[in-house]
């Protein structure tokens, strides 16, 4: 899987909510998507294992108001941490 | 229809694990003073685990130090939590298993989520992470599931049914239910039942992780800044026995267990329904010839979590409709944290204590009460007052709920 973070967030989400990856808008929640609490569960699993990354344990709580966008924004914000964390034992 | 004789059945002993100590007493005390034994976690791998806090069984629990060293090689965890909480009750009740041949009247049932997961998890550390050649010879004796149940059978000569339930989060209330079943239809006189659950391992930490219904803070059931559960760990073990056999010995009764309802939710393997849980609710009461406006106190299943939470307070107010107002709700796992498995059992100590003292446990940690639910929870302090019955609830993951219902010594 390549392209930017979005594309790949998306692909996730898409492969998750059995969904075509077009049908997904950055505003789109994931109740639209008709994704359940335990399928979302999994999504934030396979978004971390994909990235490599640990999302803050309150993420993904609010599936009723949890966009596709939000989720972008989560993986950019644990990979500049991860990054930033990379600087920092240097 | 046939009709078919029943017996009541009546508690007579109870002993407990807990994090808030040894012994049943030490768990009431605990509760009635609203003192919340969750804390950091204790664990060697805290350093690689996001899980912050638990409710665990004090460290300076010495197994060693209560039971015999003989048997002790042969016991998970959780065994030696059934087995000391075992001990307690059978010494409270007074009951002598060796007279009258009582021994081969006497069920045991014992209700455990997953059984001897520490064990597990270290043979599989052993083997898959250290790669051992051999696992160790006691491994299926220490993890099989009904470990607890037939190591309180050997040690009191106990040879009516005896088996483990598992029920996830409702196992000690299906357990318990089950063994009064047993007595109130004839097939045994007396039973030692309850609930067992120690699974704070590495690995078992990790999969409630990776759920993400763990509260990082603390236990805060019907609260709006509720963050989710709290795991915990323990024992409570009960002797039960039919009325006619408690009167004939002179027995000290501290409850009767007047009725008990099971059912399943058949919809979602984790969302529970408000509908499932109120028919076992109702069922419970209709076995206790109870009405609604009899009921002074339900101990609630109260996890924590905005699933539990807001359904539960739903159920209750389809079960007890205009009565629901006045009675007094609260969640004890805010103070002993979700054993899991042994959770109903820990609250049955909290329902006999609330019986018998008419005093409510208050729920911990409830600042803001969460405008979804309701019901009047007792926040923060115990409340004396009458208490003529109780319902605990105990719902599980899988949709699985078991209620007891509980009336004064008769």
């Amino acid at each position: 899987m390549t392209g930017t973070i979005q594309q790949q967030v998306f692909e996730i989400i898409a492969k998750q909510a059995k969904v075509e990856v077009a049908t997904i808008k950055p505003e789109s929640t994931l109740k639209d998507l008709g994704v359940a609490s335990l399928e979302a569960i999994e999504m934030i699993f396979d978004i971390e294992e994909h990235f490599d990354i640990t999302f803050p344990d309150q993420q993904g709580a609010n599936f009723d108001t949890d966009t596709a966008q939000s989720l972008v924004d989560a993986v950019q914000k644990a990979l500049d941490g991860k990054a930033a964390a990379g600087e920092g034992s240097k | 229809m046939p009709t078919v004789s029943t017996r009541r059945v009546v508690i007579t002993g109870m002993g407990a694990i807990s994090p808030l100590g040894v012994g049943a007493a030490a768990l009431w005390q605990g509760l009635r003073e609203g003192r919340s034994a969750i804390g950091p976690l204790r664990h060697p791998d805290a350093g690689r685990l996001r899980v912050k806090v638990a409710a665990q069984v004090p460290a300076d629990f010495d197994p060693a130090a209560h039971i015999d060293e003989r048997i002790l090689p042969l016991l998970d965890r959780t065994s030696e939590f059934a087995l000391h909480a075992a001990r307690e009750a059978v010494a409270q009740s007074g009951v002598d298993f060796a007279a009258n041949g009582l021994g081969s009247r006497t069920a045991v049932v014992v209700g455990t989520g997953v059984g001897g997961e520490t064990t597990q998890d270290e043979q599989s550390r052993r083997l898959y992470g250290e790669n051992a050649q051999r696992a160790h010879p006691l491994t299926i004796v220490r993890l099989m599931t009904n470990a607890s149940a037939s190591q309180i059978s050997i040690a009191w000569g106990l040879r009516g049914p005896a088996y483990a339930v598992a029920s996830a989060c409702a196992s000690a209330n299906h357990a318990i239910i089950q063994a009064a079943q047993l007595i109130r239809y004839g097939l045994a006189d007396a039973a030692v039942t309850g609930g067992t659950e120690a699974c704070l391992t590495y690995g078992a930490l990790k999969a409630w992780e990776a759920m993400r219904v763990l509260a990082d803070d603390t236990c805060r059931p019907f609260s709006v800044n509720r963050r989710g559960l709290v795991l915990g760990e323990g024992a409570a073990i009960f002797v039960l026995e039919s009325l006619e056999h408690a009167r004939s010995r002179g027995a000290n009764i501290l409850a009767e267990l007047a009725g008990t309802g099971m059912s399943a939710d058949a919809s979602d393997i984790v969302m529970p329904s408000a509908e499932g849980a109120a028919a076992a609710m109702r069922q419970a009461l209709d076995e206790a010839e109870l009405n609604p406006a009899d009921v002074d106190y339900i101990n609630a299943h109260g996890t924590g979590t905005p699933a539990n939470d807001v359904t539960e307070t739903r159920a209750i107010r389809l079960a007890f409709g205009a009565q629901a107002d006045r009675l007094a709700v609260s969640s004890t796992k805010s103070m002993h944290g979700h054993a899991l498995g042994a959770s109903g059992a820990l609250e049955l100590v909290a329902a006999i204590g609330a019986l018998r003292d008419s005093v409510v446990p208050p729920t911990a940690n409830l600042d803001q009460v969460d405008p979804a639910c309701d019901l009047d929870y007792v926040p923060n302090v115990a409340r004396e007052m009458p208490v003529r019955a109780v319902l605990s609830n105990s719902f599980a993951f899988g949709g699985l709920n078991a209620v007891l219902a509980l009336k004064r010594a008769p």
